[in-house]
């Protein structure tokens, strides 16, 4: 096939024919991997304990964020963290189990905790779970875990004070039991000197 | 899905000992009834102009606000957070994409959290209120002996 000139070579494997059907195979090709902008939601999942120490019957607060690094919306996003029994800990603050409709492509939504342990010990604080749907019309949720803590020593209450209260009774009585050989010696001196004292005026009055 | 009449009821809780903790904890949760009647619709949340993630929780059929603050610079006093359905939070955006004051926009409610500040330790530590009184008493017993020696 010839046009101004410039002619194709339509001989051997180069025919009319085959040329249509590379053509077809490349468009076909494009069409499907070309389309990236509809990536589904993927959720990325930390838990992080806020405190410098863990102490029995203190707060706890612990923040969980989720970012979402896919193309589309995250849908009926459930957190659930199940790693803090009732018997082992209070909440009092915020819920363990939570629902967030939807997180937007690339911006991310943070929840905090705040609990009590009311026991002491070593604990290791694992992830927390999450379940989402990737898309719109996605026909199973994902399953996510969160990032782990790792392992924790809550402190005993009574260890926890002996460090850090200020001893204020224990202060006092030191006052207390320090005073006798203070004000002792102070008293003897300070009647001797109002004795004294009085004296001398008397003396100048005459 | 607008609300008609809403009112919100919330309970807050903010951390009060600062003196283990890295950040101060501000949770508010709130329900919310449009006539009379439990809602569940999308809610978006703001306080002081910072945009907060508004949570749900199914158990006990309400929302759940968090947000935290450094231990030392946390604030205390009255935090108002601004409730707003779908139309309102829009309305929101679209008034700071144009420089607009947001404060323009009828929030659907207002939730009160007071945080009434955490302890951060005593002022002066114990030990060092008793060094400074055990100097007293020596610098007040030098002296008067020293008045009297004169």
């Amino acid at each position: 096939m010839c046009i101004n000139k410039n002619c194709l070579n339509l001989t051997g494997p180069f025919t009319m024919d085959n040329w249509l059907k590379i053509c077809l195979v490349v468009v076909f090709a494009v069409a499907t991997t070309g389309n990236e902008e509809a990536s589904p939601a993927k959720l990325l999942f930390s838990k992080q304990i806020l405190n410098k120490y863990i102490v029995e019957g203190m707060d706890i607060v612990i923040k969980y964020s989720l970012f979402n690094v896919g193309g589309t919306a995250a849908l009926d996003v459930q957190v659930a963290d199940n790693t803090f029994g009732p018997q082992d800990f209070d909440v009092v603050g915020g819920q363990l189990k939570v629902t967030i409709d939807r997180i937007p492509p690339g911006s991310n939504a943070t929840h905090v905790v705040v609990i009590r342990p009311s026991k002491f010990g070593y604990f290791n604080f694992t992830a927390a779970e999450v379940t989402y749907l990737p898309s719109e019309d996605a026909a199973e949720a994902l399953v996510g875990l969160s990032s782990e803590p790792g392992q924790g020593a809550i402190v005993p209450f009574k260890e926890y004070d002996r460090k850090f209260s200020p001893h204020l009774l224990d202060w006092l009585s030191f006052a207390v039991m320090s005073m006798p050989s203070l004000v002792l010696p102070f008293a003897l001196w300070y009647s001797s000197k109002t004795k004294y004292e009085a004296i001398l005026t008397q003396k100048k009055d005459k | 899905s607008t609300c008609s009449s809403p009112s919100l009821s919330s309970t807050s809780f903010t951390t009060q000992d600062g003196t283990i903790l890295t950040n101060i904890a501000y949770v508010s949760q709130f329900k919310l009834t449009c006539d009379g009647e439990v809602a569940d619709i999308p809610l978006y949340a703001e306080v002081g102009g910072k945009p907060l993630s508004v949570v749900k929780s199914k158990e006990t059929n309400s929302y759940v606000v968090s947000w935290l603050e450094e231990t030392k610079k946390a604030p205390r006093g009255n935090f108002e957070i601004k409730v707003y359905d779908d139309e309102g939070y829009a309305a929101v955006r679209k008034a700071q994409r144009n420089g607009e004051d947001t404060s323009s926009v009828q929030p659907l409610g207002v939730v009160i959290l007071n945080h009434p500040g955490a302890y951060n330790g005593p002022w002066i530590n114990s030990e060092l209120a008793a060094v400074i009184v055990a100097f007293g008493v020596l610098y007040y017993a030098l002296t008067t002996k020293t008045k009297l020696e004169a």
